[in-house]
């Protein structure tokens, strides 16, 4: 977990701390949406016709979107699962995930982290609801248990040296829930943010959201932030002004203003997975496939603008046959599902 | 506070829509004792149907989990966020801090302390945060400021100094017509003292469904059936953070009996559900 953490960044980048990550999230250059209640109306209509109302005459049951379950519905049809909603399997990756998501809240809650290792895992045990994984971390061998408490450690670091103190009123929360519900409740899109910071938005965007990841950026993670911020938008006055993607093992910040372009890029996508997911169409269509199944698949049109799959950690272009040609989607590596 | 707060706060505090009286209370109540004695007719004696908004919703949306028992109380952060959610929402309003996030701290450290030095536990949950570790506690925290943080943005809660009352202790009445049945009723926020009659607040997860109307008025149903003597509620305000719903019920006659068919509806679903449970041996 501890490989190569410059990635393409230029020699002598230094991660943002403090004030300066604190001003990078709060001035993205653009302006503020202003609360637009047409534009709300524009997107909830999107959805409504588009996808929602179909699943509510169709299936006549209860959709919850995730993230998540997005994410693996307009995977490449390769690398697509059967949806096992709130299924997942442990890895370290995972474990780190949610070990620094608790370590995160930590430190924006309280400001201090004592052993990271130790304050983690008596936060993830607190309410019972990640037992499991507790115990699986648990059972760990030793070289294995050692290199997780060492990026734990790492990543526990980085947070506490480098994250800002954010003043109490801006009104941080974490682990921020968000529902809307479409057509009359057939179909719910649910998230849970892990900051959001601001006062709740009246006139004009005054809330951002931030994602922590533990693992590597992925394109992928502003799908995920487009997708919080098109809830966000659906059930407040205004959009939030700003989604980032905070990650942890290098102490990158990538922020993405909100515009209306995202916005409804997020609801298109956003109506694509529905449909996967309740069953009206089948999946992606040629567009869908990635580029490297797409090559060697026979029939199979290579689209051009598709190469990264959510969640698929390696390929291998040099190989005949897609290394991730086996149909396994792990989960985004280092997100806690 | 925005200008969102302040309207939400206006609407707190204006005069009622409409007048509730002794002879619409009488009606309100002998409908409920009526209907309620036929829904229980087919319950044992020892049965007592207990209803508050939590059984009143799992009545209409979730009547399978009626038939559940009840899992043994252990205490865990949600079960903390409310109590200890509210009492930040209290001190913020007094000035001291500038957000739940700024209050959390001390006003755990105060409740504990005030436990150790009286050994009275004004949560209950004093002991068991005490016993808890660091990273656990922080949890805790977590979840309490992020409870406490829509409903503190919610309103502006300076401008309600003197007439504002959190963590309201249950309203509870023992229908007489028909003895098994209890009705508990809990608000998170009064606003207004006598002579006046008061606003509630009520804060609930997830999204409205379509009984939020008779759910928000079933809590000045009970509020009127508790203490008759007491001015009726005007109006009850449901706030719902995780879908961003805020919604109100302006109380009159009509929206009192909207509430008493509810409480009749889900007392007959819950006799039926239970009269379908085989009856469980206890050692």
């Amino acid at each position: 977990m501890t490989d190569d953490t410059r990635g393409g960044r230029a020699p002598g980048w230094r991660p943002l701390a403090g004030a300066s990550l604190l001003e990078r999230l709060r001035v993205t250059g653009c302006a503020r949406p202003a609360a637009d209640p047409a534009v709300a109306a524009e997107l909830r209509a999107l959805l409504e016709t588009g996808g929602a109302e179909p699943v509510a005459a169709g299936a006549g049951g209860h959709l919850v979107v995730t993230k998540e379950r997005l994410s693996r519905a307009l995977t490449c049809p390769v690398h697509r699962t059967v949806d096992r909603f709130g299924e997942r399997s442990f890895t370290l990756p995972l474990a780190c995930g949610a070990l620094v998501d608790v370590l995160f809240r930590q430190i924006v809650t309280t400001g201090t982290v004592g052993d990271p290792m130790a304050d983690a895992l008596d936060g993830l045990g607190v309410d019972g609801h990640q037992d499991e994984l507790v115990a699986w971390i648990g059972d760990l061998a030793p070289s294995e248990a050692a290199e997780l408490r060492a990026e734990v450690d790492r990543q526990s670091r980085g947070l506490a040296d480098r994250w800002p103190t954010l003043d109490p009123a801006w009104l941080p929360r974490t682990q921020e829930s968000m529902r809307v519900l479409l057509a009359g409740g057939a179909v719910e899109l649910s998230a849970r943010v892990d900051l959001a910071v601001g006062r709740p938005a009246g006139d004009r965007a005054s809330v951002a959201l931030v994602e922590v990841k533990s693992g590597a950026r992925r394109p992928e993670h502003r799908d995920d932030g487009a997708f919080y911020a098109l809830i966000e938008s659906l059930r407040s006055p205004a959009p939030p002004f700003a989604v980032a993607t905070y990650y942890t093992r290098t102490g990158e910040i990538d922020v993405v203003p909100v515009t209306l372009d995202l916005l409804v890029g997020a609801a298109r996508r956003c109506l694509a997975g529905m449909r996967i997911l309740a069953g009206t169409t089948t999946g992606p269509d040629d567009a869908g496939w990635c580029t490297e199944c797409a090559r060697v698949l026979p029939g199979v049109a290579v689209a051009p603008t598709a190469g990264v799959h959510p969640g698929v950690e390696s390929v291998d272009p040099g190989g005949a046959v897609p290394a991730h040609a086996a149909p396994v989607v792990r989960l985004p590596h280092g997100r806690a599902a | 506070m925005t200008s969102r707060a302040g309207l939400a706060t206006a609407g707190l505090l204006a005069p009622p829509l409409h007048e509730v009286d002794a002879d619409t209370l009488a009606r309100v109540r002998a409908a409920l004792e009526a209907g309620v004695a036929d829904a229980t007719a087919g319950l044992g004696h020892g049965d007592v149907v207990e209803l508050g908004l939590h059984q009143l919703r799992r009545a209409r949306y979730r009547p399978e989990l009626l038939a559940l028992p009840d899992e043994p109380f252990a205490w865990k952060p949600a079960f903390v966020r409310r109590s200890l959610g509210l009492e930040l929402v209290r001190a913020c309003a007094t000035g001291r801090f500038r957000g739940p996030a700024d209050a959390v701290g001390p006003v755990t450290d105060q409740a504990v302390e005030e436990w150790r030095r009286t050994g009275r536990r004004s949560f209950h949950w004093e002991p068991w945060l005490t016993g808890l570790g660091r990273g656990a506690r922080a949890v805790v925290h977590a979840e309490a400021v992020a409870w406490a943080t829509p409903l503190w943005a919610a309103f502006d809660w300076t401008g309600l100094a003197g007439v504002v009352e959190f963590a309201v202790p249950y309203d509870t009445w023992n229908c007489p017509a028909a003895r098994p049945l209890r009705l508990r009723g809990r608000s998170e926020v009064r606003v207004g003292s006598p002579p006046d009659r008061p606003s509630l607040v009520s804060v609930a997860s997830g999204c409205p469904g379509d009984g939020w109307r008779d759910e928000l008025a079933f809590l000045a149903l009970v509020s009127a059936l508790a203490d008759p003597g007491r001015p009726a509620v005007s109006r009850v305000i449901g706030l719902w953070p995780e879908s961003g719903y805020r919604l109100v019920v302006d109380v009159d006659g009509t929206t009192l009996a909207g509430a008493v068919d509810r409480v009749v509806d889900a007392v007959a679903v819950s006799a039926a559900v239970w009269s379908s449970v085989e009856p469980v041996a206890v050692a």
